[in-house]
């Protein structure tokens, strides 16, 4: 049977001879772009075969392609088969971009309070009887439209220079558009007539992976459009580290510089475009990202951030006319940007604290943002504390033998008959299991525990005469799916490593919620909201996180998750400009707790490293299922 | 000068009784029992509980035992009952403690030699004992309940089990009738993770001795100090899941560069000052048994603790 292999990564697959490129893709998990079903009509799904002989129909489906890419072997992967082992590139333009990326608002309702003004105004012209200066006219017809004060607004050069011709090529009907910003007022476009209906804001979450950008009306607050790609800097590095490494290289903050510019630029237009709306009718862009973006995007360089004692270069909201950071919006455009607190709790933070809602509320709440770092956030209108850590890749499927992200076939919910031990699984988009993603790991750790076939410590009890509870490779395991089940050929286990490398990741987010907790001195009954930021929360079974103690025990009630809280945030603070006197208050009001700092903070996590926790009193309504499972289970 | 304090503990260690004579359907001469304490010891008040017991480490295979112990007792039987016999008699301490080295080597296929070691033991000395047996999940159920079996009635603390084994452990104390030691490495929280895991599989906590694990001094034993401490105001506190007495050794001082590179002369008087000088403040931080190999250092332990807990700072 010929082989496939597949690049950028190297997948490789085996498939009867005759069969499709794009079925070659199916079966390794690539979801490639098939609008139009795999009927060679939409010409979304190009690949290029490297090397290995082919069959494909150059003269039927030539026309979607320009000679290069012929040459270069490009063609469809739904009308290619092979019948050899072939090497085929896929572009990132035909791949489903299938990491859900949250883009959902959960509308958070706010006033509608934007930082944009546009005036239409119909200006008398200059006589001899009345000689006052075209930019003085501008403003006076301001001022009597109802804006802000002649006296009181701000004329950039720029749009000084094209003031004269405006006004006489118009008519002396002309729009004005006037953006209050932390300077002031000030005048930031002039446009020949009536154009009022075209005031546009973009929210930006600029993420270390993937962007996400948000068109609003600023008239009545609606979206227009949304757009979301990858930050095109993943070419100088995957994670943030190595981005501020790159950033220390000759001109590497530049190029990083621009391509976080142009990842935004992209999403922009696309998501304009899809709206039907001019760029450059698009006055102001929040964005909200961590420390290090945002400090790239403003071309500060982050490299001193990430060395002891760990400070960041400016802990308020940055703003500067968009056009200076690269941005192709109206070119006086305002551009705000989150602030940061420190190198880990940066504006994204901030944006979810403002998503929550929590900076506005007297009940304390804890915000939780789970990703291969944590973000712990614990406060309410008076005080805050923040801090931030590494929880491993374990709770987002790395470091696991069967782990993964959350992509098809993946188990994302799973149970366990406590007498026969019978796992009942769902997985992404239904298909034969793969492996577990984080959501069906917390699942699957809390119904080990439950039918007593882990240990508190996470230990696998070898003496239960099971067929799934076996010796693996050294460590004992338990079989989740049968290899006749599942869509890779082979048993599907979670081993005692992994049940370790689990249990330490959810340690450290509980132990630093606990560190808060303490910090503030209040108990788990004083926590009135729990919200989950992130893709994570949005999964999770609130039931089984407590359980395993991933988080402090609260009654189920007061778990949310707030989605993607920085798009939220950002969204936020473009439509009510109020909301960005919260944001500095709330980066101002923050204590930054430092956890390698914190003595106390390595007893908790060694108190955490347990299921749920070493103080069981801390868990009473865990303890109480936990008690009735052992009962059910018939254990002692 | 003493300092007055104002606990108000709620908690209390506590007692166990080691050992069973005829009259409880042991063979033993005698029972010794430790824990009750319901105070901090040393704080000026008058010491609470029973005071703090010596063991006399033994062995069945002496290869694995320290070469200043081995050399002291030159070419004595190395005979584990002519040993536990000799030691009693000739140190007096308080309880004996067997460890069955013989399982801990590579290639240990005679489990039966388990049995006879302590059946003879047994016979030889009337002391309460403690037995130590393999650490080899393989061997585990077997040596165990060998263990178990010969020894059932005599209310043996036997050990040790860790987080990572404690199931044949348990199994045998719970089948037989004995006790047995807790081992974590120098943290309250995995000590008392460890007695939740045994409770949860059956084990009621008036069977369970707690070894916080003692490093030597210089080596670790400050932070052993500060978790013992720990561990005993959790329990004054009323923490049930730490309630437990605590037993300590001085397994540790013997291997210390300081003692194995001492001189040959030097070599009993320096081994015995490493053992004294951790077993003591292990007392005074709250252990109830506390652990020597070189038969030397009873004596002179003996003699601390009686003072200590004579003074008036130790009240009576």
């Amino acid at each position: 049977m010929p082989t496939v292999t597949f690049i950028p990564g190297f997948r490789k697959t085996e498939v009867r001879s005759g069969s499709s490129i794009l079925q070659a893709a199916q079966q390794v998990g690539i979801h490639m772009n098939v609008v139009c079903g795999g009927l060679g009509k939409c010409g979304k799904c190009k690949v290029y075969v490297k090397s290995g002989s082919y069959d494909f129909d150059r003269d039927k489906y030539g026309k979607f392609f320009t000679a290069e890419e012929l040459e270069a072997g490009a063609c469809l992967a739904c009308q290619t088969s092979v019948s050899e082992d072939v090497l085929v590139l896929i572009p990132e333009e035909s791949i489903v971009q299938e990491q859900k990326i949250l883009i959902d608002v959960m509308g958070t309702s706010t006033e509608l309070n934007p930082a944009v003004w546009k005036y239409a105004l119909s200006l008398s012209p200059p006589s001899l009887d009345d000689p006052s200066p075209d930019l003085t006219r501008l403003l006076w017809g301001i001022e009597k439209a109802g804006g802000p004060k002649e006296g009181v607004i701000y004329a950039p050069l720029e749009v000084i220079r094209r003031i004269p011709r405006v006004l006489r090529e118009s008519g002396w009907k002309v729009t004005a558009t006037v953006v209050l910003v932390p300077g002031g007022y000030r005048l930031i476009d002039i446009e020949k007539g009536d154009t009022t209906p075209a005031c546009y804001g973009a929210a930006v979450d600029l993420g270390t992976t993937t962007i996400v950008v948000y068109i609003r009306n600023l008239i009545d607050g609606s979206v227009m459009g949304i757009a979301s790609g990858y930050n095109r800097q993943i070419s100088c590095g995957e994670d943030i580290l190595s981005r501020v490494t790159y950033a220390r290289k000759d001109g590497g903050l530049k190029k990083l510089q621009s391509l976080a510019a142009e990842s935004i630029n992209a999403a922009i237009t696309e998501a304009a475009n899809n709206a039907g709306i001019d760029r450059d009718h698009i006055y102001e862009v929040v964005v909200a990202g961590n420390t290090i973006m945002t400090h790239i995007l403003m071309g500060i360089d982050p490299a001193y951030m990430i060395e002891e004692p760990y400070v960041p270069v400016v802990r308020r909201y940055l703003t500067a006319a968009a056009g200076r950071a690269g941005l192709d919006v109206g070119e006086n455009s305002g551009l705000f940007i989150f602030p940061a607190v420190s190198d880990f709790v940066g504006g994204d933070i901030i944006a979810d604290i403002l998503a929550s809602g929590m900076a506005e509320r007297d009940e304390v709440s804890l915000l939780i943002d789970i990703g291969t770092n944590f973000e712990v956030v614990l406060g309410n209108r008076d005080w805050m504390f923040a801090c931030a850590g590494a929880a491993g890749p374990a709770l987002e499927g790395g470091e696991v033998l069967f782990g993964m992200r959350a992509n098809a076939g993946a188990i994302e919910q799973i149970s366990l008959d406590l007498v026969t031990l019978t796992p009942a699984y769902r997985t992404i988009r239904h298909v034969r299991p793969k492996g577990l993603c984080g959501s069906g790991l917390i699942d699957l750790l809390a119904e080990l525990l439950r039918a007593c076939i882990i240990d508190r410590t996470g230990r696998i009890n070898t003496a239960i005469a099971h067929e799934r509870v076996r010796i693996g490779r050294q460590v004992p395991e338990f079989v989740v799916a049968w290899k006749e089940e599942t869509g890779i050929g082979k048993d599907i286990v979670i081993t005692e490593n992994d049940i370790k490398a689990l249990i330490m990741s959810k340690a450290s987010v509980l132990a630093a919620c606990l560190t808060l907790m303490n910090q503030a001195g209040i108990t788990r009954n004083d926590i009135a909201h729990i919200h989950f930021s992130g893709a994570f929360g949005n999964y999770i079974s609130k039931e089984n996180a407590i359980t395993i103690g991933l988080i402090p025990e609260v009654p189920v009630e007061r778990i949310s998750p707030i989605g993607n809280g920085a798009i939220e945030g950002a969204n936020l603070a473009l439509l009510n400009r109020r909301k960005k006197k919260l944001i500095d208050e709330i980066a101002r009001k923050i204590a930054y707790i430092e956890l390698n700092a914190e003595p106390s903070f390595m007893d908790e996590y060694t108190g955490s490293c347990f299921l749920p926790h070493t103080d069981l009193s801390m868990f009473p309504m865990v303890e109480e299922m936990l008690e009735k499972c052992r009962l059910r289970r018939g254990d002692p | 000068m003493t300092m007055q304090t104002l606990a108000d503990w709620i908690g209390e260690v506590r007692s166990v009784t080691i050992g069973a004579t005829r009259a409880d359907g042991g063979t033993r001469t005698g029972t010794v029992t430790v824990g009750g304490e319901r105070d901090l010891s040393f704080v000026g008040t008058p010491p609470t509980g029973h005071r703090p017991l010596i063991a006399y480490e033994i062995c069945d295979d002496r290869s694995l035992w320290p070469a200043p112990v081995n050399r002291f007792l030159g070419d004595r039987s190395s005979d584990p009952g002519e040993w536990a016999r000799w030691a009693g008699q000739e140190y007096a301490p308080d309880l004996i403690r067997l460890f069955l080295t013989s399982t801990r080597k590579r290639g240990f296929s005679d489990p039966a030699s388990v049995t006879s070691t302590v059946e003879s033991v047994l016979q030889a000395t009337g002391l309460p004992l403690i037995i130590e047996g393999s650490n080899d999940p393989a061997l585990d159920s077997e040596v165990f309940r060998r263990i178990g079996e010969a020894g059932e009635g005599e209310r043996l603390l036997i050990g040790t089990a860790e987080a990572g084994h404690y199931r044949s452990i348990a199994a045998t104390a719970m089948a037989f009738g004995h006790l047995m030691i807790a081992q974590s490495p120098i943290d309250i929280n995995l000590a008392k993770q460890l007695n939740i895991l045994l409770r949860e599989i059956g084990l009621s906590y008036d069977r369970i001795v707690i070894d916080p694990y003692t490093g030597a001094l210089g080596y670790g034993f400050e932070y052993s100090y500060s978790v013992m401490e720990r561990i005993r105001t959790s329990a004054l506190k009323g923490d049930d899941d730490l309630t437990m007495p605590m037993i300590c050794s001085a397994a540790d001082s013997l291997t210390v560069k300081e003692v194995r590179e001492a001189d040959p002369s030097e070599s009993d008087r320096i081994s015995v000052s490493w053992e004294l000088y951790a077993m003591l403040p292990a007392a005074i931080a709250g252990a109830s048994i506390v652990c020597v190999r070189h038969p030397s250092t009873i004596a002179q332990l003996r003699a601390g603790i009686g003072a200590l807990w004579s003074s008036p700072g130790g009240g009576a």
